[in-house]
């Protein structure tokens, strides 16, 4: 089967030329249809860099470069801005995390989630109308008749992120990007749009990529998951290999430093330090200064992703036997 | 072993909000009857939606504002009926930190002046006694010693959680309340800050009053917990005990709807419908009666009050069906 989305070497470059950042190194990417692909990572691992360049959405900041760029068999890069609008906001839609502003505070609910049936699908007035309100019931939102003169600042924060998902799924994407999109939500409400967001992802049989630090909400619900670490893929595989019997040791570190892990113990097993920066990258494995069983070899050579059958793996001394992973 | 530091009784706060112009004002009771005590070096875990009076009980605990009615006793000594010089010398024994660690800290002073302004106001120590204090508490959170001279932007968000935390135990508080510290932070720096916690805890015998709306996160820190829903208490108990048997269906949706990495570890999920309402226009009877799935004729008209049911202090006219 043909991958919806196919990212080769994806690059973004900040700063200038003579010192540029690799925010994103070397990404690669495979979204199948209606598949629900988790990325996981700390602050400043590029998860959310490599999909607002994906998108076109750095607005002019950094160099994005890539070998590949397949979004339904067109390669998004040579699109003309004209043409990848076409497809960007339509086909594949994305929420973000913090709803109220991703919302402009300016204009009514209803006129924004009309605005885009307009823009896309070119619908007149009434039809327009009609289909917010369908649209309002479908991430159930109750009495929507009401709710589309309602401004932003009227909507609890729940309520606010159903309309982005409205906005979201108005044009049917056949890809949705969700990047945190409950990490600002209660508890209860962060389990409705969850809810809401599978039962949308499996009814329309839409891809949905979910990025997201809370590595509870990606076991729960997606079937691979993909985990970063300082602009790089660390490790990939489906969800119970690569959490259950990670290979990569940032992965265990991650799994091992959540409390659910810990149960029993006064402390909390802790991966020391923070993401490199961008002064501060080391030229060996780029999480060799934190890494608990780093060799000498790792701080003087990068690792490269090696992939086996079902994952794939950025380390020179994986936990898991290699017969293991070939297997 | 009956040590308890942190006292309130029918705590109240009620707040007067205007409706619009000519329009009479409303009464917001955003904190609506809290009871609890907590001892000395122990931890009580404060849970519930945004908007359920969780910041609103800070607030009272910190004196950061007077409560509208009821008592709150620290240490023994009684603060509701203090004077407001009595109460300044009280605020030194509280202290606290907050989610937001950016916010929190001064951008335009260096860390060692900050850590040190506590110590200027309440003591009479010393330039070099301070500076030794100070020295002493930043190696304890583990920060540098030449962290001394930086200022805030030059630090990662757990970092400048730590310098939050050595600022509020500058002053060896008896308690720090601490809201929602590590919603902010990722999963590994979140590890390292609640570590720090547990370890001054051990050292110091801070007692914490923990708000968080992260169950799992609570389950690792806390020793009691206290279920707020709509200004009041819904169930409160040892940790363990809530955990296991969770005896409100608000604390059971609460913790059925936390996701969790172990697949065994995942029960049936209980969805509750809708928001928390509106503090201004609340539910007659008890206040979750529209969210409960549970819910019978008596508890939209009667309202249940705390009560005590294996173990724990609950309120909910069904908790018994739920043993």
């Amino acid at each position: 089967m043909m991958s919806l989305l196919s990212i080769q070497n994806l690059c973004v470059r900040f700063g200038t030329l003579e010192k540029p950042f690799l925010a994103v190194d070397g990404v690669d990417l495979n979204v199948d249809q209606g598949e629900l692909l988790g990325i996981v990572g700390e602050s400043g691992s590029g998860k959310s860099v490599s999909m607002m360049a994906m998108m076109g959405l750095l607005d002019g900041q950094g160099t994005v470069t890539a070998d590949q760029m397949l979004f339904d068999g067109k390669e998004l890069s040579s699109l003309g801005p004209r043409e990848k609008r076409r497809i960007i906001g339509k086909d594949i839609a994305m929420i973000f995390q913090d709803p109220m502003t991703a919302l402009n505070p300016s204009y009514t609910v209803g006129f924004q989630i009309e605005e885009v049936l307009k823009v896309h699908l070119g619908m007149d007035r009434k039809v327009r109308r009609q289909r917010a309100i369908k649209l309002m019931r479908e991430v159930e939102i109750p009495d929507p008749e009401r709710r589309l003169s309602a401004y932003p600042h009227q909507l609890s924060g729940g309520m606010s992120q159903r309309v982005a998902i409205a906005m979201a799924i108005a044009c049917e994407p056949r890809l949705l990007i969700a990047d945190e999109p409950t990490t600002a939500l209660d508890v209860t409400i962060q389990a409705q749009i969850m809810d809401l967001l599978l039962r949308l992802q499996k009814e329309r049989g839409m891809a949905l990529m979910m990025i997201t630090h809370d590595l509870a909400v990606v076991s729960e619900v997606a079937q691979r998951v993909v985990v970063m670490y300082a602009g790089q893929v660390a490790e990939t595989g489906l969800v119970q290999d690569v959490f259950f019997h990670p290979a990569h040791p940032y992965t265990r570190a991650l799994i091992e430093s959540i409390p659910e892990s810990c149960r029993g113990a006064r402390r909390l097993s802790t991966l020391p330090g923070i993401v490199p920066g961008q002064y501060d990258r080391p030229s060996g494995c780029l999480l060799s200064p934190r890494c608990p069983i780093a060799q000498e070899r790792c701080v003087v050579e990068r690792p490269e992703l090696i992939r086996y059958t079902s994952r794939a793996v950025r380390c020179h001394t994986p936990l898991i036997p290699l017969q293991e992973l070939k297997s | 072993m009956n040590d308890i530091v942190l006292k309130t009784e029918n705590l109240a706060r009620h707040y007067e909000v205007s409706q619009g112009f000519m329009k009479p004002r409303a009464t917001l009771k955003a904190l609506n009857g809290v009871s609890l005590s907590l001892q000395r070096g122990k931890t009580l875990a404060v849970v519930g939606e945004s908007g359920c009076g969780k910041s609103t009980l800070a607030r009272q605990i910190t004196m950061i504002e007077p409560p509208s009615a009821g008592s709150l006793w620290l240490d023994g000594d009684r603060v509701d009926a203090a004077s407001a010089s009595q109460i300044k010398s009280l605020r030194s024994k509280v202290q606290m930190v907050f989610q937001n660690p950016y916010g929190s800290l001064n951008p335009r002073r260096k860390i060692g002046d900050q850590l040190e302004e506590p110590l200027i106001i309440n003591t009479d120590m010393k330039s070099d006694q301070r500076k030794e204090r100070i020295r002493d508490m930043m190696q304890r959170v583990g920060l540098r010693p030449e962290h001394y001279y930086r200022y805030p932007h030059m630090f990662s968000g757990g970092q400048r959680q730590r310098i939050a935390i050595a600022r509020a135990m500058m002053l060896n508080p008896s308690i720090v309340v601490a809201d929602e510290p590590t919603s902010a932070l990722d999963v590994s720096i979140q590890a390292q800050v609640l570590n720090l916690f547990l370890d001054l805890q051990e050292e110091l015998r801070t007692s914490y009053v923990f708000i968080s709306h992260n169950l799992s996160v609570v389950e690792h820190v806390a020793d009691d917990v206290m279920v707020m829903y709509l200004g009041r208490a819904a169930e409160s108990g040892p940790k363990q005990t809530l955990y296991d048997k969770p005896l409100h269906p608000y604390t059971q949706a609460l913790l059925s709807a936390t996701p969790s990495i172990f697949p065994e570890k995942r029960a049936v999920k209980i969805r509750i419908e809708g928001e928390l309402p509106s503090p201004l226009n609340p539910p007659s009877g008890c206040a979750f009666h529209k969210r409960c799935p549970h819910a019978v004729a008596r508890c939209s008209t009667e309202e249940p009050v705390l009560r005590e049911v294996s173990g724990r202090q609950v309120a909910c006219h069904l908790a018994e069906k739920f043993v």
